[in-house]
């Protein structure tokens, strides 16, 4: 087990006191989830035992899947710079009928099975589950999902119904407002500020809640927030916690950005510097590090059992993997999994299969917390440039959230007093100008789909994750030149010329466009 | 060549969160890029693929229509890789980062390809979209159109995980009378015929019409024609389930009959023998047909297609994009290189036959040992498709008396040491008194070792014998 995993609230595995159960949650279920059974018709396919022949399952024979074995090329996540011009490959096989070490056989990942997942990958992800979150209460456990938008849907379905409410953060990710709109489930908007969802807020909507249905859980972002891209404290999230303890709510955490938690900005530092962050050691020169620790989640503060976590594989492996998993109190995991069964069974067995191999054999915990620490230093680097870049450019035409994780860097601009006239003028602009972000009011929560803040200020969320670090410079130049315009043209967008060219000023030439490796540690 | 009529537009049957599902507004940015690639967009959430630590993915996989179980056979290497797309299949990057709900298009190309092949639809607007097998992809047609309170029309044994669906969306379920051959017609129109309140009359008929689960019954392509007729009769949409519709085996033949067994399997339907699809006579577009490469490649892939009108398979695209996204890239990948390249549609039909012949050879043997070891004991319709035997047990005067005796007969099962499924977990009517005691129960001879059907078949034969009619 490596040592250096843990948050700073939490200690490396527990001492042997036995954690208390989890407060029982169904008085908050809805009905239809209260009286959901466990599948009679799976139930019957039980556990046979070998003298047992199953002409039960309609499962097809391993005979008839032409997959004969399963390999994939993976990088070697490594710490050393002078490796990281060429890096290092492994591969990983998965054999048809043998048992693949801590892997199971290819036969089985293409089989059909239980609607909680693989179990090599749940095991893993338990196991990791516990290194980093200790959860404080007994009887625990984790599942598959398919990715983050699918667990948002199934776990608001267990505590809100057609007409309820659900508690969400004033600005959030579209996907899940959608999945609310399906659902019939109304946003009820709690008021941010640059740590994300403000704790007085929540609890005076909740005390003051005089709605037909009580409110019965809510659902935020805490860490690298989309839109915002705030980071809630420990102290915030301790508070919130108190909160949905006084007004007994379940607590949906999706933190797929959890482990994108970067180094902590200086601005001080010259632009040359900005990739060595701040005080971090190279992991490999074997003395104690001094380390930057991960906020710890709200799981790992929880003692109730309120809080549903969701993980994905999405920003840490890749999105398109649809991976991911949910950590809750096993009595919810298994309306989770009956939920699983009744629409997409299990996430695809070759991407758990892979997923599974690649963690448990070819890179270990080991490889894999090297995988999130390199992670963790490219995004620093990407962070530290874009910001730096806003500083230089576009300091004092907007208002801006400094982002400690994620990818999204969230903008304030006033453009006079009514910004739903101003928003689409700005967004022309910005195109002509030849630059496009993304504008607030996709993931505005509090109004119906379309419509906008109904404060004055216009919003635009800039991600930093994908276009090249070379183009950050002009694209915020673009993006001044188009404030400007506005604020300063009364004939526009036609005063504004295509005048998108790529001058790339020199310094930004100097090499500076990756990140240097193994700068970083989590924190032990 | 003529050109083809434009599908019916059924979108007034559409749920009202189906009508407010639409494009998402950042995935429609996309938009404003593709016009000009000068434009730098921060736009979009993505992830840079030089973070996806994945160089290539690659699989050994059976030459098409050769026996896994063939280790003398030839096996092919295929391999998708990062940043280096063929003609026809995009790089590994481009599996492994988000897209849109429609699929992977190299993907996506092929079924829709596939579908024209086989099905050749008749209306010249339909579209193919992604799901992650028939059960999820059973979820997106059902929400399309339903609301707390409709009813679904079903058959009156139907799959066990849609009436797990839809239970708690507060969706009633009206089953129809089967025969033989699957839903009979006369049943369905006179169920929608006499329907006392036209506010809530059911505008969905869910059926899987080869080799259905649970009683393995195909109809024949007069049946379907009949069904379709009540269909645009009462204007229904038709849900066609169809996992097995490629495992369509020609007729049964007695062992002792079979002198020669590569003669005995040489008509196989393959590809061009199959009874036409539903879809393939959907002159309306009112079917939403349900693809899946469960059986035909392995359910652990978790992807398969729907094909509809594409005012349909848009809205269900939204829906991908609120909840699974699209299928694993790993899934898709392996699938469309090995569709696309490695084995090209004549592979895949060739795979298909392969994979017939082997389910004839399971469904030939089992049929035999049925006949010998449960006369008088059940009487069942031999399958000409798919897994499934559907067995009804001819109980004795005083069994068929009895409440509760289905019961007993399970568990005389258990204590003999087989396992089959009991008719009353395949009815959308739940677990009443009168369903629990209906005689049926379902056999599979997908997955048992084929050397273990003599075993299993007389321990059923012993289990039902206290409970069964004696030949006099």
């Amino acid at each position: 087990m490596a040592p250096n995993m843990t948050t700073s609230a939490a200690c490396a595995g527990d001492t042997g006191a036995a954690l208390p159960p989890p407060r029982d949650l169904s008085d908050i279920f809805v009905p239809a989830m209260r009286i959901h059974k466990k599948s009679a018709f799976k139930s019957v396919m039980g556990d046979p035992t070998s003298t047992m022949i199953n002409m039960a399952g309609g499962v097809p024979h391993p005979n008839t899947f032409p997959i004969l074995q399963l390999q994939a090329k993976v990088v070697s996540p490594t710490s050393r710079q002078d490796k990281a011009l060429s890096p290092s490959t492994a591969n990983l096989v998965l054999d048809k009928s043998q048992k693949n070490r801590s892997t199971e056989s290819l036969d089985e990942l293409l089989q059909y099975g239980a609607g909680s997942g693989v179990d090599s990958y749940c095991d893993f992800l338990k196991r990791y589950t516990q290194i980093v979150h200790n959860p404080r209460y007994a009887d625990w456990g984790v599942i598959a999902s398919c990715g983050n938008t699918d667990a948002i849907g199934k776990a608001v379905s267990l505590f809100c119904e057609a007409g309820d409410s659900l508690l969400v953060e004033k600005w959030t990710f579209p996907g899940a407002l959608s999945s609310l709109v399906a659902a019939k489930v109304q946003p009820l908007a709690v008021e941010m500020d640059g740590e994300g969802m403000d704790p007085e807020s929540l609890d005076n909507i909740c005390s003051r809640w005089a709605g037909p249905k009580p409110l019965r859980a809510m659902y935020l972002v805490p860490t690298g927030q989309n839109p915002t891209g705030a980071t809630m404290s420990l102290e915030r999230r301790q508070k919130i916690y108190a909160v949905a303890c006084k007004h007994n709510l379940a607590i949906i955490e999706d933190d797929p950005y959890y482990f994108l938690q970067f180094a902590p900005f200086s601005a001080s530092r010259s632009l040359e510097n900005a990739v060595g962050a701040a005080g971090l050691l190279d992991v490999d020169s074997g003395e104690q590090q001094q380390v930057d620790p991960l906020v710890p989640s709200l799981l790992s503060l929880d003692t109730e059992g309120r809080v549903i976590r969701l993980d994905s594989f999405s920003k840490i492996l890749a999105p398109n993997l649809r991976c991911g998993w949910i950590t809750a109190p096993s009595y919810i995991l298994d309306k989770l999994q009956i939920l699983n069964e009744s629409t997409i069974l299990q996430p695809s067995g070759l991407a758990q299969g892979l997923i599974s191999k690649l963690l448990n054999d070819t890179w270990g915990l080991e490889g894999w917390n090297q995988h999130l620490r390199n992670l963790r230093a490219t995004y620093t680097f990407r962070r530290n440039v874009f910001v730096r870049m806003v500083d230089l450019h576009v300091a004092g035409l907007v208002d801006y959230v400094l982002p400690s994780a994620g990818m999204f860097l969230w903008m304030k601009i006033n453009l006079g007093p009514d910004a739903a006239e101003a928003m689409p003028r700005l967004l022309e602009t910005m195109k002509k100008c030849g630059v496009m972000m993304a504008p607030g009011a996709p993931f505005y929560s509090s109004g119906s789909s379309g419509s906008n803040s109904s404060s004055s200020d216009c919003y635009l969320r800039a991600a930093f994750a994908l276009v090249d670090v070379a183009m950050f410079e002009p694209a915020l130049k673009r993006l001044a030149q188009a404030i400007v315009a506005i604020r300063e043209t009364a004939d526009y967008p036609s005063a504004v010329q295509n005048t998108h060219t790529c001058n790339v000023p020199n310094a930004m030439q100097k090499g500076l466009l990756s990140p240097a490796p193994g700068k970083m540690t989590i924190s032990s | 060549m003529p050109s083809k009529p434009h599908s019916k537009d059924l979108s007034d049957l559409f749920s009202e969160v189906t009508k407010l599902r639409k494009n998402s507004p950042l995935k429609s940015l996309q938009k404003y890029m593709d016009a000009d690639p000068t434009i730098v967009s921060l736009g979009a959430g993505l992830p840079h693929p030089d973070t996806f630590p994945f160089v290539s993915i690659g699989s050994t996989v059976a030459e098409a229509g050769v026996s896994v179980t063939d280790s003398s056979a030839a096996a092919k290497a295929i391999s998708v890789s990062s940043k280096q797309p063929t003609a026809k299949i995009e790089g590994l990057e481009r599996f492994l980062q988000y897209g849109n709900g429609r699929g992977v298009p190299s993907y996506t190309r092929f079924v829709q390809e596939h579908t024209e092949r086989v099905h050749s639809p008749l209306y010249e607007d339909w579209d193919v979209v992604v799901s992650a097998g028939n059960t999820d992809a059973f979820t997106k047609a059902i929400a399309l159109f339903y609301q707390s309170g409709d009813t679904l029309i079903v058959d009156e044994w139907t799959y066990p995980a849609a009436i797990e669906t839809v239970r708690p969306m507060g969706i009633r379920l009206a089953p129809v009378k089967m025969d033989s051959e699957g839903m009979v017609p006369s049943e369905l129109d006179h169920l929608c015929t006499t329907w006392d309140r036209p506010e809530t009359a059911p505008r969905l008929v869910y059926m899987v019409p080869t080799a259905q689960n649970p009683t393995g019954a195909t109809m024949s392509l007069a049946r379907r024609h009949d069904i379709y007729s009540v269909a645009q009769k009462h204007n229904l949409v038709i849900i066609e389930d169809d996992p097995y519709y490629y495992l369509q085996l020609g007729s049964y033949k007695p062992l002792a009959e079979v002198n020669d067994p590569e003669d005995r399997y040489k008509n196989l339907p393959g590809i061009t023998s199959l009874t036409p699809s539903l879809l393939s006579i959907d002159i309306d577009g009112r079917v939403i047909r349900l693809d899946s490469f469960s059986k035909v490649l392995a359910p652990g892939l978790r992807c398969g297609w729907i094909t509809a009108p594409k005012y349909i398979t848009d809205k269900i695209q939204f829906h991908n994009e609120t909840s699974i996204q699209q299928p694993a890239g790993f899934s898709q990948a392996i699938v469309s290189k090995l569709m696309n390249e490695a084995w090209g549609h004549a592979g895949w039909e060739k795979h298909l036959v392969q994979t017939q012949r082997q389910y004839a050879e399971r469904r030939d043997m089992f049929v035999d040992i049925c006949q010998s070891h449960l006369k008088d004991k059940v009487e069942f319709t031999i399958p000409t498709a798919g897994m499934f035997l559907w067995f009804r047990v001819l109980l004795n005067e005083t069994a068929s008396k009895r409440k509760g005796v289905m019961g007993e007969i399970f568990e005389s099962m258990l204590n003999n040491h087989v396992l089959l499924v009991p008719g009353y977990m395949f009815s959308p009517l739940g677990q009443t008194e009168e369903v629990l005691d209906k005689p049926y129960m379902r056999a599979a001879f997908s997955y048992a070792a084929e050397s273990s059907f003599e075993v299993a078949i007389s321990r059923l034969a012993q289990a039902l014998e206290p409970f069964t009619c004696r030949n006099i």
